[in-house]
């Protein structure tokens, strides 16, 4: 496809109705994002059900704007009440409250939103550099790699968000896997793990069962505390925007980790903005001022989580694998709009990949200037009970399943997996995971079985192709470092060696 | 070890077993779906039951491990669990979990299909935040009302979705 045919293709999805949809959307999404207990990944679940009547592209633009926006949003929260919207910005509330309560929440709002729009930018130009590399790649992968690819994506993605134990993430993302297999198989059109149900013959449905699994439990464990929320004042002091030039370093450096773990399967916004806090931290000339009210911090938060939305977006585009836990849900609304992501979607919709980024940098031009905007009436509607709010969300979650395929089934799911999520929480087990395997599931199970049919029977199919091979690799070192196995055996070496010295020396004597 | 990593291993045991029962349930269908004898014609390879066996050997052994790793942990998982449990059901914020799932519950299981929508999402609303005591009544009626008569809007009229 020519440059001039892409930007056609682009130029037709930028008309007033979809500036509009992403307008709302992004709105939405900061709305979403900022009040806690309401997370992304279930704004982007809800108002899938919404728009299932809207056409394929206008409703995917409405929904990256949530995304850009929700991501955002929850820094309005961490900054106003130092309570995070959503977990990506949990590490925000550090420095960001501490500075609304030394009278300088304005200055950090603004500079929260500086930091959130480098980050967007700066996510969306590699997603659109590096989504036709990977998909070039990607094209050459057989069914071998594209299985273990699934597997490695879940298990790495355990690894990193189990935060009480690595081996619940595992548990949490092969428990989805098994989830994902429900339903009639693609290959053969056996009917596995229905329980004798027809209506789980369509296979487990991913819109209700993430509304349920997010929202639900975060209905609950919000009706069961009584607290009410402080909220900070904001000053009218000048807002100085040199503060973030000359940061300019943290910023690029965040925004680099961010897209670097958004590429990591199922991983997402939360994992990066700590972690690039971590970094930051480490490299500062003043890490005492971390959790004081550093701006530095801030900034590094900020543009981390940001920048991963890009980079989330990049494994889901090319490979069908998503980046984060929203980009899972985006996924599966993808799937329902009849846009197929992966590969082959060069082919099917090859402008897609661009009209997808001028849709982001339109959302983030929103997201910046509507929070702005609504940062002061948000300091009213943070102040809403969660009496009021939470029934209102169940509501929510009860119609927004209903609505994708008019069945009660899905509200019965809705119920199931709301209870599930409620173990999960209280047994430490990472979402990310489990949301990862439903989706991967019938990727892993039919490229697993399509390799071992090209190889008669043969494993060794695993072994023979390169990329393959490193996969396995990974996913065996990747178990085996966290089962200890490699610091036993180093700390094994330095007893031997040790006592090997022991022994040198009493032998001279 | 502190105690509430203890209790937590103790939770960690149960489920761990929990895991490992799910898993040893999937790699039981997925046996029977490899023996079946429908599939018979099937190639072993692609048989459905393959993939079966694996992730849920997987999970078993997972959930294997720790059901150890909350043994060892909590010391006696069962005995950390009858502390646990009575202690749990005593603090006023489980009862308040306990009415918020038993709301949703009745809202989803008996109002929905029985009762018109916009009058039991009314009900439901208003009845909720009235028992978790979200303000004066009268500011209850209205935001429930508001509510019912936006989603109503949005998604029986705009997206025309036939509301039960």
């Amino acid at each position: 496809m020519s440059f001039e045919q892409i930007l056609s293709e682009v130029l037709k999805t930028l008309n007033i109705e979809f500036i509009a949809l992403i307008g709302i959307g992004t709105f939405i999404g900061l709305i979403v994002g900022a009040l806690p207990g309401l997370t992304t990944t279930m704004g982007i679940a809800l108002l899938t059900g919404i728009t299932f009547k809207f056409s394929g592209h206008s409703a995917i633009a409405l929904l990256m704007g949530l995304y850009v926006g929700g991501v955002s949003g929850g820094s309005l929260s961490a900054i106003l009440i130092g309570i995070p919207g959503t977990p990506a910005n949990a590490s925000s509330t550090l420095d960001g409250f501490p500075l609304a309560m030394r009278g300088q929440g304005a200055q950090a709002i603004f500079i929260a939103r500086a930091a959130s729009v480098i980050g967007t930018v700066f996510g969306i130009f590699c997603l659109a550099f590096f989504t036709p590399i990977l998909t070039n790649l990607a094209l050459k992968f057989t069914s071998s790699e594209f299985c273990l690819l699934g597997l490695f994506g879940v298990l790495i993605s355990g690894t990193l968000t189990g935060a009480d134990l690595p081996m619940k993430g595992w548990i949490a993302g092969i428990f989805g896997l098994a989830i994902g297999m429900i339903g009639m198989d693609e290959l053969t059109a056996w009917h596995r793990l229905t329980f004798g149900s027809p209506q789980l013959i369509g296979g487990v449905p991913f819109i209700p069962i993430m509304i349920g699994f997010f929202g639900i439990p975060q209905v609950i464990e919000s009706l069961m505390s009584e607290q009410d929320v402080l909220v900070a004042v904001l000053d009218k002091t000048r807002i100085k925007l040199a503060e973030i030039f000359r940061h300019w370093w943290v910023a690029i450096r965040a925004g680099l980790v961010g897209v670097g773990i958004g590429i990591i399967p199922g991983v997402g916004e939360d994992v990066a903005s700590w972690v690039s806090y971590g970094v930051a931290k480490k490299a500062s000339k003043h890490p005492e001022e971390y959790g004081k009210g550093s701006l530095e911090g801030l900034i590094a938060a900020e543009t981390a989580d940001n920048s991963c939305i890009g980079g989330a977006i990049i494994p889901l585009l090319s490979l069908g694998i998503p980046g984060s836990p929203p980009a899972a849900v985006l996924l599966g609304a993808f799937l329902i709009h009849g846009v197929r992501p992966g590969p082959m979607l060069s082919f099917e919709f090859p402008a897609f990949t661009y009209q997808a980024v001028s849709w982001l940098l339109v959302a983030t031009l929103f997201m910046f200037v509507l929070s702005v905007l609504i940062a002061r009436p948000m300091q009213k509607i943070l102040q809403i009970k969660n009496a009021i709010l939470m029934p209102i969300v169940a509501v929510l979650c009860a119609i927004g399943s209903f609505s994708l395929d008019l069945r009660f089934i899905d509200i019965v799911l809705v119920f199931l997996a709301g209870l599930i999520g409620l173990v999960f929480r209280k047994g430490k087990y990472p979402p990310a995971p489990l949301v990862l395997g439903i989706i991967l599931g019938p990727l892993v199970d039919t490229n697993f079985r399509r390799a071992l049919k090209a190889s008669n029977g043969d494993f060794s199919i695993f072994l023979t192709r390169p990329v393959a091979l490193a996969l396995l690799i990974s996913i065996i070192l990747l178990i085996l470092g966290q089962l200890g196995v490699f610091s036993a055996i180093r700390s094994k070496l330095k007893r031997n060696k040790q006592v090997d010295a022991l022994g040198t020396n009493s032998s001279k004597e | 070890m502190d105690e509430s990593t203890k209790r937590l291993r103790s939770l960690d045991f149960f489920m761990g077993t929990s895991f490992a029962l799910i898993g040893l349930y999937v790699v039981f269908e997925g046996y029977t779906t490899f023996v079946s004898p429908a599939l018979v014609t099937v190639e072993k390879s692609v048989n459905p039951g393959v993939t079966m066996l694996f992730i849920g050997g997987f999970l078993a052994l997972l959930g294997v491990v720790l059901a150890l790793i909350g043994m060892r942990g909590s010391g006696n998982p069962f005995l950390k669990a009858t502390e646990v449990i009575p202690e749990t059901i005593r603090k006023k914020s489980f009862m308040r979990g306990l009415l918020a799932m038993a709301c949703i519950g009745v809202y989803f299981f008996v109002f929905w299909d029985r009762i018109p929508y916009v009058l039991s999402t009314f009900v439901f609303l208003a009845g909720m935040m009235l028992l978790f005591k979200g303000g004066a009544w009268w500011k209850i009626f209205l935001v429930s009302g508001v509510t019912v008569a936006i989603i109503w809007y949005v998604f029986g009229v705009l997206a025309m979705i036939p509301l039960p």
